[in-house]
Formats: structure tokens, sequence, C-alpha cells
């Protein structure tokens, strides 16, 4: 075998200090044996090169497992279902009568009174809550998987969004917040 | 792949990186990085972990007041040491780097041509599967363009050893293929 047949791969990937490259160099116009062995290293180091850039293309990302978009879209649903049926069947309607039209000028003391005074008539024509809701519970939790809504890789696998509904003494939904 | 243009958030700025060279960074490497985990067995969520793993870690290093020298090989080495942890505590065996159906690009092969191509990568992926662990590492890292002595870094050893083996591995898969 040829003493230069150990140095032809690092030549081919220019790994082989300046003085080493220019020996091989001219060993390699006078040995047909190494040109040879170099053309074929080529061709393996361009095949190997071609499988390796293809095996992204060869193994399709797996996709998110199936329960992912379904964990969503049920997450979704709660939340819908937790608005609408949550709230109370019926809700009455308040009358409220307006205030008394006060004649005065703008600086007469008598216009607060008039409506401290309607004040009292407001709180008595608010609704008793629906036996149905239970006040003691105003909120709701729901838990949502955050790679329903971010790209994967973007949080932490496990990262859950909770979702928090409040409602309203008489069932109406009043504030959501999300944290992580 | 998916993803492509997520940024680099890591306030890496204070420690010597610039946003820019942190953004280029994660950009250059993200793809190289996950292809060489993908192809020593890992799947490719468990790739994209290793990544995020390889770049918080090199956050920390750096916050550290560790080197901010040759970080392509620094990244490297953490992913390759990542993937070598997976592997011990999943208890399970990779599969064969570039196994299971390496289509070429092929699209302007006549058929004839498709076939030998796709027999030829087939051969490949036969003899590939035979090297020894350290050749293949040594072949795949030097597929996603480290330098020997960066391969050295990565794998704990002597840069002549790599050359060594990057040469020993060569010859093997011509001799396998018969090229």
């Amino acid at each position: 075998m040829c003493e230069y047949a150990g140095r032809l791969v690092a030549w081919l990937d220019g790994e082989l200090p300046h003085d080493e490259t220019t020996d091989v160099e001219w060993h390699l116009a006078q040995c047909e044996e190494c040109r040879r062995a170099v053309s074929v290293y080529k061709e393996i180091s361009r095949s190997f090169l071609d499988c390796y850039e293809s095996s992204m293309i060869a193994r399709p990302r797996r996709n998110r497992p199936r329960w992912v978009p379904i964990s969503g879209i049920a997450a979704a649903a709660a939340t819908l279902l937790a608005v609408v049926f949550l709230r109370p069947a019926h809700v009455e309607q308040l009358t409220v009568s307006p205030p008394p039209a006060v004649h005065a000028p703008a600086m007469a003391f008598q216009q607060p009174r008039a409506i401290t005074a309607q004040a009292p008539a407001r709180r008595r024509a608010a609704p008793a809550p629906h036996p149905a809701w239970t006040a003691s519970e105003p909120k709701v939790q729901i838990v949502i998987p955050a790679d329903t809504m971010f790209p994967p890789g973007a949080v932490p696998a496990g990262f859950n969004f909770i979702t928090e509904v409040s409602f309203a003494p008489d069932g109406s939904p009043q504030a959501l917040r999300v944290w992580p | 792949m998916s993803g492509d243009s997520v940024p680099f958030a890591l306030p890496l700025s204070r420690f010597g990186i610039s946003d820019r060279e942190a953004d280029a960074l994660f950009r250059e490497l993200r793809k190289p990085l996950l292809r060489y985990l993908v192809c020593l067995g890992l799947s490719q969520d468990e790739a994209q972990d290793v990544v995020q793993d390889a770049f918080l870690s090199l956050h920390r290093h750096v916050s550290a007041g560790g080197s901010a020298e040759n970080m392509r090989a620094w990244l490297f080495r953490v992913a390759h040491n990542q993937a070598r942890n997976r592997q011990a505590r999943y208890d399970r065996r990779f599969t064969a780097p570039l196994d299971n159906g390496v289509d070429a690009p092929l699209d302007e092969a006549t058929p004839e041509q498709a076939v030998l191509e796709k027999e030829k990568f087939r051969r490949l992926g036969v003899a590939i599967r035979k090297l020894e662990a350290a050749e293949r590492e040594c072949l795949l890292l030097r597929a996603s363009g480290l330098r020997y002595r960066e391969i050295a870094e990565v794998m704990g050893i002597a840069t002549s050893t790599v050359a060594d083996t990057v040469e020993r591995a060569v010859k093997k898969l011509a001799e396998k293929c018969n090229v």
C-alpha cells in the first residue's frame, strides 16, 4: 500500500498542514492508485453527505399526538359550556325609575339628596341569586395545554396555562384571567 | 423544517455576545444540530428538546463567565452528551443513523437512475450501520461541517485520533459499497 494512503481523506478535508498538503499533492500527480482512491473517497463523502442532508426529509417530523388538538377543542368547549350553562336560567329585568327632575340652580344642595333617595330603590330591585347558581364557587378553572396555543418547542414540554373565569353574582361572566 | 424563523431570545449581550451574534449562532447551528441528533437516533421531538437545552446551557455557561470561544464545538458537545444521557436514561438502543428510507433528491433522475441511486443509498445505509459508533459519529460531525479539531473537542478525543477514525470509516464505506 502506498505510504500516502493514510492521509488522503485528511487531504480531501483540507486538514493537513501546509507542507504536508504540498507533499500529498505532489504525490498525487505521480500516483495513479492514490488518485483513484481520492476519487472513491470523494464519491463516498458526497453520498454520505446526501444521505445526511436528506435524513431530515426522510424522517418527517412526528406529528403532535392526536389528543392535543382534541384537548384544545375540549378546553374551548368546556369554557363555552361553563359560560352558557353556569349562568342563571332566568335573570329578572331591573326596572329602574328615572330620577325625578330637579329644577334647581346648579349650586343647589338638593341634588345629592335626590340621588341618595333613589339608591335604595335600585338595591331593592336587584334579583336574588338563582337557586341553581352556586355562589360559593364563583370561579371556573380550565387547564389548556400550551401545545395548542404555541408552536412546538416554544414552551417546555408539559407547560400548561390556567384560565380562570369569574362570574358576577347574577351569573354573568365578569373576568377572564390566563396565567402559566 | 418548521420553526426556522424562531429567534434566539436569550439576552447574551451582557456577556460578550451581541444579540445579533447570538441570533446568528442560533440560526446557523439549530438545523445542523437537529440533523446531527436525528442521525444519532433521536426522534425529531427529542432533538428539538436537546437543541433547546443546549442553547439554554450555552446561556448559563456564558452567564457564569465561561469562555465564548468556539461555541459551535461547545454546542455540539453539549448536544452530543445530552443525546448520550438520554440513551442511557431510556435504556434503549438508538436506531442506526441514516436508517429508514433515506431518499436522495432524485427530481430530475430517470427511473433507471432513480433505481440505481436508491440501491446505492441502500448499500451505503447498510455499510453505515456496520460502522463503529465512534466512526459513525465522526462522519456525522464531519458532515455537519465541523473541523477535526472541533470533532475532537465534541467527542473528547485527540485530533489525530479523529483523523485516523475518519480515514478508517471512509475506507470501510468505500469497501462495503464497492465504489
